[in-house]
């Protein structure tokens, strides 16, 4: 590590020690759970690991085998510590095996995840039918946060500590065989899987696994035909075994294969045979027709599986352009009002160009803002789209050194969009957008989805590449000020291409390929026919006669023209490249031959084709890639003066994901404060209202039966539920008494609370009668508020933590006061997409260079000293970048922290910030859903985009990418302070998404490895645009990655980036699926797109909206109305069906549907219009015709449907 | 010419659009040049004929000369009835393949030229009865209003209620709370709900229309095993002793509306058959258009002589959108084509067989029970062969025999929520005893089956009906409950993939024939 760097961390962990003082006093002195800081600071994995598992002596062992091996062999090497006892405290053998899985599975996840203490229920031991011992693993749903490999090694971990503790192995019954197919299939088909093992495979696993994985039912849905099975509890799917056998060991068997090989004591030989895809000759019946049938399905799906990679292949064998295959995955489940920007490789869509922006990499795609801005603001930066490839979806953000989009507006004018601000112009007369500009993906992307490389587009990067290797001294050229090298005049482009040989520059290199050879033909002949006007030497205009043909293909090939449809003309502006790359010259006729013309005295100028149809070879008339002759560049080849490459040969399709987000987490409704106030509070948990309540004229006032924990004072013996006796102050315990015997019971070691008599477990939960005015108005005292502080304060109904210990009402009363609400473990959070960022400007961070300097900024990316606000510098590994509305909201937390300390704790203040700028500098929790461990980071400065840049390792530090995930931050003080465990739900995932620890510093070789895959240069070689031709695979070619710098002392510098972008927040703030109102009016803009973009099929876009929106919510909302619960309006309380009574059964009040005619039928007339309107196919209009009579049949008395004439005779 | 079968005169007469009565072609076949004879048929029939009639031949050929036989129907008992096919083919067997009946009767055929054998299904049309109760298409008023829901339930209260209410010292869910401890209590009511408790024994809450009251029956009692067979909502009376505090009561017996055991059927005066079917699934690619077509073929023989009605339990195409990406797994895409085609192969079925049917839930009509007949339109494309089109359920009375005609979807809860040894898909019939026990066709609210609320409960068995007979689960199977004959039919789609996937092997390709003299059952097969 620099010193720099160490002097960066040791600042954090100096500022995060003073934090952690004030918190302790204040902590000591107030009335929370528990008298001290509840998240631990982890200073590396180890202790993170230890901390979320609560097993002591596991980080010293994990620190002792870190050096010597790898994190998987640290499993297994822990494995053997468990077996043998050193390791943990654990008397059974289940006990032992369940610690080594829950470690295993902590440490591959970098002590990160909630999956190994909420992914793993328990291990049990059963029996087999041969009265030998086998191990059981529980999963739950949770231990999908681990990932496939954890998950399968996890299932090694078991086996090996299994063997090592002397339990046989699982013998699997038939029809539990049987079972785990099905019950995969079940699941795949109800929840979905990313991959999903056919039966056969499935079936083959389970027969084989040395342990048995069973685990949580996870969803309603129930086998059908192996069901009540005695090994089995449930009957539904079990969702943790499905991922673990499915995406775990199906997926993951060459890895796990890799550490089989080297213990001897398991013994997993299946594992090649299922590599191998052996398993169907393994059943021993190879003349079976149908595991025939099977086989060569599974086959089918492989191939399909792994048509990608078999591209490279295809185009070898067969002649013609290399290409991507198509996919059309990420079009699956379109939604209405998030539309389709291109079909799969379609010709006018996003154009891939290769390279990583400051604000790029790590699953995310660069699009220019102009291109964002046409698509009528549906991309915002951080919005997130399904893409086709390489990965399956990315965050949008803005980069302007990209081509933008072209388009053709409502008079005739074809005009590509460079700048942000021409795009808002001229966006009202867009009539189609004929291509979608380019859109940046960064090498490492292709690494990290192991994706062949696509073809390139011919780029400024590339070319002058080109350049130089033909022999061009790019370096002179670069310092010639009259040259651009980048923007050149088509003089000068032209000139070095016939002088260097090189291909021509890119600027002037159109769409050729997109056009077939004999449109090609038609545009030289149309060129040949056409006329200059104009200054032949100075800015002459090509003009072309206008017709369909020629228009279409000049539209095809992105060339910015005009067309005057009405004055028979199409005029061409920059013709020059155009027209010498058809083959045609300018040919100057001496006046002589016109002499009787005595007034033409500058000589006539011609076009000539210098070539004829004929002349073409076969391979230039026939070559293409879907069809022969689709694709004009061998044709361009062969006719122009120069070399040609391929302008753009792979187009990427996508559509919108989700929305971008910057919100504040609020639970629903919001809560203020977590003391529970039964339905006295109303629907709006409303504690003043509950203050006042009475269920009857008899109660008093304010009065609740509530459930919470009892504590005990121990000086004194008071019975209360807080956490300070209210008569002597001293800190209370939880008075726990069995619920049997009613004996007072003492929490053992382990934390268990058990009566030895009566073998139950005891609690410390009770019903009383609480008055919630006394404990408001005390509250209201204490903080010394009045109830006009605040608009309303939002209890909750009842507490769902174990012990059930309500907080102080005094946070809540201050909550309500700045307007910020509590998270269910006390925290005050706010949500951001997350987008990666390696280099800020001040400018574009609303900061300027002192701020910056005070931070430790001190020079720019170029060793230069940081002097003004647009140099740019590298960012730091935890700073991070605020929304506005993040920043908006931390003020307010900030202001509640004041407060808090100084009413209730009686603290000084700690942050007094007057504007945002001081927030800039202090520390924040990063935290991700699904994982249990904070991330320290520092506020750098704030942005307009609804996104929150950070650095990608600290993303990656949460275990995010930046494919569209989100996360939240607090401010420090706020997590020190409010949150406790005892507060979290006692139930499945109740400790996912909490801050059990927190990592003070990242060290970048113990966060999620994908981060690992960044590409950290300032220029892909040449070799590496070749290669993509080729279709290479990626880790084939020689490009730096973050990967190469772990470990040593730059590991946390030299991001460096090969695009830069004007500011990290370009484009709309919002995407419009966001400020669009109701879902009508973004189905609709989402249409109107569809009809606008070139590469967009308008009909299969309403055909899938239909399809996977407005069917699957008619057909649903139908068959829930036919099979209901009714409700009872007055008291909420449900009934599976209509009481005979017609009233309420619990209070006498109104009974009413839950799905109503109206949520029924919201979308059938809109269905059957857009089916219409866009032409959909008769079996999808069938389909909402027979909807319609069902609706219609429902929901209409016949009797008085029609008044016909007969109804009054 | 050699022997033309009648199903090629069949085809050719349905290809041009018309139908045709069984004599008709028997008569045909007979004839000495059966295409010239075809011809000359097709030449004399009315402009607006749409079914060739065994007078068109008659004339046609009597005209010509050429068929002298022809002359004039002999009578009707003449004794023809009980001549070789039925030596030949015992009916009680179900091997008799297509092919070999198609034959035989071919071979058959120009003895059979004296025109008796045809002369018991068509010469007194008087003699058939065939009435419909229950019909609900047309009749639909619900409005899909929270109650028109509590209507139907409270209907069904009080019609299957009524059945028990003679039988048990019923009392109000709310009188009961109120009676003292160890009272001796009886209540008809719904299920509610039903609950094992901790201990293993069986926590039932009745509600009738007062309110709910809980039933606990003791795991130790022999009538426990009854508890498995329940199914919510379903109306049942129980009998017992009050709790000391009067807040539940122990179970001393169960009734069921049942079908009472002296139910007697009534049968037909003279010797009829009919052919209970369904699922024909049209337009599936695995519609079995030769198993189809040998049935057909086969209700032209002297076999099927006594076949003079037609029930079609439901699901007559395999409808659109009944599941995702059903396009690419149908041979017709479009649903009308789909009802063509249906039109087309049910015009195949001899003219004189009179026709039932009602829908299924891939029909293209509402889902909920009870489900109207087809519309308007549905029938124009089905009218060649003027088949009654009523709803699924309805009840339908062939000369004296009633069949309650039900497609079936609730089987699928039946058989989900009972122990297998009491419901399963190898034997269907036993899970419809179940439904006739409850006399409902579906009493579950809120799961598998879907329910329309009308101002009536039309899925009660309100009459024991002397024949059960439904479909949709593709498996074959009868038997006889209380004297009530329960059929499945099986179905003309043979095994789809994901009846692979799920390992169910349908009973594709049968024709159950009910003898309505004796509720007898023969099972023809034609796959």
């Amino acid at each position: 590590m620099r010193p720099e760097d160490e002097q960066y961390f040791e600042g954090l962990e100096a500022q995060l020690d003073e934090a952690f003082d004030v918190a302790e006093r204040a902590k000591a002195r107030g009335g929370d759970p528990k008298p001290a800081v509840e998240i631990p600071v982890a200073k590396d994995m180890a202790d993170r690991v230890e901390n979320i598992l609560g097993i002591d002596g596991v980080a010293e062992r994990v620190r002792e085998l870190e050096g010597q091996m790898s994190r998987e062999e640290a499993a297994l090497e822990l494995a053997e510590d468990f077996a043998e006892g050193r390791v943990g405290d654990y008397e059974t053998k289940a006990g032992k095996v369940e610690g080594a899985v829950r470690t295993a599975v902590a440490l591959l996840t970098e002590g990160v995840v909630a999956a190994p203490i909420e992914g793993i229920d328990k291990v049990e031991i059963l029996e087999n039918d041969d009265g030998t011992e086998f191990v059981n693993v529980y999963y739950a749903g949770p231990i999908r946060s681990a990932g496939g490999t954890a998950q399968a090694l996890s299932v090694l971990v078991a086996d090996y500590t299994r063997a090592l503790v002397g339990i046989e192995q699982y013998d699997a019954r038939d029809e539990e065989v049987e079972r785990y197919a099905e019950e995969i299939a079940l699941y795949d088909k109800e929840t979905g899987l990313q991959y999903t093992p056919k039966a056969k495979e499935a079936k083959f696993i389970a027969k084989h696994l040395p342990i048995m994985l069973d685990g949580e039912a996870t969803g309603d849905e129930e086998v059908s035909g192996f069901r009540d099975l005695e090994r089995v509890d449930t009957n539904s799917a079990r969702g943790g075994m499905c991922l673990v056998l499915g995406e775990g060991i199906a997926l993951k068997a060459p890895k796990i294969q890799r550490y089989t090989r080297n213990l001897d004591e398991v013994d997993w030989p299946w594992l090649q045979d299922l590599i191998d895809g052996n398993y169907y000759d393994d059943e021993g019946e190879p003349g079976d027709d149908e595991s025939d049938g099977d086989g060569d399905e599974a086959e089918t799906a492989e191939s399909d599986a792994d048509a990608e990679a078999d591209d490279d292949s295809a185009t070898d064998d067969s002649e013609g352009p290399p290409r991507v295959e198509t996919s059309e995955k990420f079009l699956r489940d379109l939604i209405a009002g998030r539309p389709v920007f291109s079909h799969p490789c379609a010709h006018g869509g996003f154009r891939l160009r290769y390279g990583r922006a400051r604000n790029h990499g790590f699953a995310t795609a660069g699009v220019h803002p102009a291109a964002m801005h046409l698509v009528d603001d549906f991309l915002a930066t951080g919005t997130q789209i399904k893409t086709e490839r390489p990965g399956k979806a990315a965050g949008v953000v803005p980069v302007d050194s990209l081509e933008g989009p072209t388009v053709k507006l409502a008079n005739g004018d074809v005009r590509r969009i460079d700048d942000p601000e021409d795009a808002l112009e001229i966006r009202n007369g867009v009539e189609a957008i004929l291509d979608l500009g380019e859109y940046l993906v960064n090498y490492g992307e292709f690494v990290e989805n192991n994706h062949p490389l696509a073809p390139a587009s011919y780029t400024y990067e590339w070319w002058v590449q080109d350049l130089e290797a033909a022999g061009a001294d790019v370096q002179a050229l670069e310092d010639d000020p009259r040259i651009d090298l980048e923007f050149p005049d088509p003089e000068d482009a032209l000139e070095w291409a016939v002088e260097y040989d090189a291909p021509l520059h890119p600027e002037y290199t159109y769409l050729w390929h997109d056009i077939s050879v004999d449109a090609f033909c038609t545009l030289a002949d149309a060129v040949a026919d056409g006329r200059l006007e104009g200054e032949i030497d100075g800015d002459a205009t090509l003009v072309l006669e206008y017709t369909d043909p020629v228009r279409e293909a000049l539209e095809t090939i992105v060339l910015e023209h005009r067309q005057r449809a009405d004055e028979n003309r199409i005029e061409i502006g920059d013709w020059r490249p155009f027209v010498r790359t058809l083959g045609c010259e300018v040919r100057r006729t001496a006046a002589d031959g016109a002499a009787l013309e005595p007034n033409e005295q500058t000589p006539t100028v011609e076009l000539e084709r210098t070539w004829s149809d004929d002349d073409l070879s076969s391979r230039a008339r026939t070559w293409g890639h879907e069809a022969e002759g689709d694709n004009a560049i061998e044709a361009v080849t062969e006719v122009a003066p120069f070399r040609v490459r391929e302008r753009a040969p792979t187009r990427i399709g996508n559509r919108m994901g989700r929305p971008e987000k910057s919100e504040s987490r609020d639970l629903s409704p919001a809560v203020h404060t977590l003391f529970p106030i039964g339905e006295a509070g109303g629907t709006q948990r409303n504690v003043a209202d509950a203050a006042t309540h009475a269920e009857t004229m008899s109660d008093t006032p304010g009065v609740v039966e509530l459930q919470v924990g009892r504590q005990r004072c121990d000086s004194c013996g008071t019975e209360t539920f807080k956490n300070r006796c209210p008569d002597c102050d001293e800190r209370t315990t939880p008075d726990y008494r069995c619920p049997d015997c009613d004996q007072r019971l003492e929490p053992d070691e382990a934390g268990r609370v058990e009566c030895d008599r009566c073998e139950r477990e005891g609690t410390c939960v009770e019903t009383r009668e609480i008055d919630v005015h006394e404990e408001f108005r005390d509250a209201l005292e204490s903080v010394g508020e009045r109830e006009n502080a605040f608009e309303i304060l939002k209890g909750v109904k009842g507490l769902s933590s174990q012990n059930k210990i309500p907080e102080p009402i005094e946070k809540g009363i201050l909550r309500a006061k700045h307007d910020v609400s509590s998270f269910k473990d006390g925290t005050v959070r706010y949500d951001m997409t997350d987008l990666p960022v390696t280099s800020v400007r001040a400018s574009e961070l609303d900061v300027d260079v002192g701020q910056l300097q005070a931070l430790g900024y001190e020079e720019d990316i170029h060793g230069e000293p940081l002097t003004h606000e647009d140099q740019l510098v590298e960012l730091k590994v935890q700073d991070i970048v605020l929304s506005d509305g993040a920043a908006e909201h931390m003020l307010r937390t900030a202001d509640f922290i004041d407060d808090l300390l100084e009413q209730y704790y009686g603290l000084e203040p700690y942050y007094e910030f007057e504007d945002r700028q001081e927030l800039v500098g202090e520390l924040v929790f990063g935290m991700a859903p699904h994982t249990s461990a904070a991330t320290v980071g520092r506020v750098i400065g704030f942005t307009s985009a609804a996104v929150g840049y950070a650095h990608p390792y600290f993303h990656a530090a949460k275990r995010r990418n930046c494919d569209g995930d989100e996360d939240c931050v607090m401010l420090l003080l706020d997590g020190l302070l409010n949150f406790s465990k005892s507060f979290l739900p006692d139930q499945r995932g109740g400790k996912m998404d909490a801050p059990l620890v927190m990592s003070s510093r990242i060290d970048p070789s113990e966060i999620d490895d994908e981060a690992h895959n960044m590409d950290v240069v300032s220029q892909y070689p040449r070799e590496f645009y070749l290669a993509t031709r080729e279709q290479a695979d990626p880790e084939e070619v020689d490009v730096e990655i973050a990967e190469a710098n772990l470990g040593t002392d730059l590991e946390y510098t030299g991001f460096d980036h090969t695009h830069d972008t004007t500011n990290i927040a370009m484009g709309p703030d919002l995407s419009a699926y966001k400020t669009l109102g109701s879902m009508m009016d973004k189905m609709d803009a989402q249409l109107e797109l569809s009809r606008k973009l070139a590469a967009v099929d308008e009909t299969d876009v309403a055909e899938r909206v239909i399809e996977y929106h407005f069917l699957p919510d008619l057909i649903g909302n139908l068959r829930a109305f036919s099979r209901q619960e009714t409700r009872c309006l007055d008291c909420g309380e449900k009934f599976r069906r209509m009481p005979l009574t017609g009233d309420c059964r619990e209070c006498g009040g109104r009974v009413n549907l839950t799905v109503h005619k109206g949520s029924v039928n919201k979308y059938m007339q809109t269905a059957i219009q857009v089916a219409e309107e866009y032409d959909c196919r008769d079996y999808t209009k069938q389909r909402l015709e027979v909807l319609e009579r069902s609706l219609e049949s429902i929901f209409e008395n016949d009797k008085n449907k029609q008044s016909g004439i007969e109804d009054f005779m | 010419m050699p022997l033309e079968a009648p199903a090629r005169i069949v085809s050719e007469l349905t290809s041009r659009g018309y139908n045709a009565e069984r004599e008709a072609v028997t008569r045909l076949a007979a004839a000495d040049d059966p295409t010239a004879a075809l011809e000359r048929v097709l030449e004399t029939v009315p402009e607006d004929a749409l079914v060739v009639r065994t007078d068109h031949v008659r004339r046609a050929l009597s005209t010509d000369g050429t068929d002298g036989p022809a002359g004039s129907e002999s009578g009707p008992d003449a004794g023809s009835g009980d001549e070789s096919p039925s030596a030949d083919v015992p009916p009680s067997v179900s091997t008799g393949t297509s092919a070999a009946s198609g034959r035989e009767s071919a071979e058959r055929a120009p003895v059979e030229t004296e025109g008796s054998p045809t002369a018991n299904r068509s010469a007194d049309p008087t003699q058939r009865s065939l009435e419909i109760v229950g019909d609900m298409t047309g009749q639909s008023t619900g409005t899909g209003e929270y109650s028109d829901f509590v209507s139907v339930f409270r209907d069904r209260l009080d019609r299957l209620g009524a059945k028990l209410r003679g039988r048990v010292n019923h009392r109000p869910a709310t009188a009961i709370q109120d009676m003292p401890g160890g009272s001796e209590v009886a209540m008809v009511g719904l299920v509610n709900d039903i609950r094992s408790t901790a201990s293993g024994h069986w926590l039932i809450e009745l509600e009738d229309a007062t309110g709910t009251f809980p039933w606990l029956v003791m795991k130790d009692r022999e009538y426990v095993d009854l508890v498995d067979e329940l199914l919510c909502d379903e109306v049942l009376a129980m009998e017992g002793t009050l709790a000391d505090d009067s807040g539940i009561a122990f179970v001393d017996s169960m009734h069921f509306p049942d079908v009472p055991r002296t139910h007697e059927p009534s049968t037909a005066d003279r010797h009829v058959q009919a052919a209970l079917i369904s699922d024909v699934h049209v337009g599936s690619q695995e519609f079995m258009t030769d198993a189809w077509n040998a049935f057909a073929d086969w209700l032209h023989t002297p076999e099927a002589q006594h076949v003079e009605y037609l029930l079609l339990a439901g699901d007559m195409v395999e409808g659109v959108g009944v599941y995702p990406d059903q396009d690419e797994e149908l041979d017709i895409v479009d649903i009308y084509e789909q009802y063509e085609a249906f039109s087309e192969h049910l015009k195949k079925i001899p003219g004189d067989i009179e026709v039932v049917m009602i829908p299924g839930n891939h029909d293209a009509v509402r889902l909920a029970e009870p489900q109207p007949g087809f519309d308007e339109e549905l029938r124009e494309i089905m009218s060649a062969h003027d088949p009654q089109i009523v709803s699924n359920p309805s009840m339908v009375t062939l000369e004296g025999v009633s069949v309650l005609m039900y497609h079936g979807v609730s089987l699928d809860e039946v058989i989900a929520e009972l122990p297998e040894a009491k419901a399963s898909y190898d034997d269907p019939h036993k899970a419809m005893y179940h439904l006739l026990k409850k006399r409902h066709v579906a009493p579950q609210f809120g799961g598998h089956t879907r329910l329309a609320p009308e101002e009536k409960d039309y899925l009660i068995i309100d009459e024991v009906p002397d024949i059960f007979h439904t479909g949709h689960v593709h498996k074959l199977g009868f038997g006889k409950y209380h004297d009530v004959l329960a059929i499945n039919s099986g179905c003309w789609q043979a095994q789809t993939d994901f009846q692979k996937s799920v390992n169910i092997d349908p009973d594709a390709g049968f024709a159950p024939i009910v003898d309505l003299d004796t509720l007898d059952v023969t099972v023809q097969k034609f796959s």
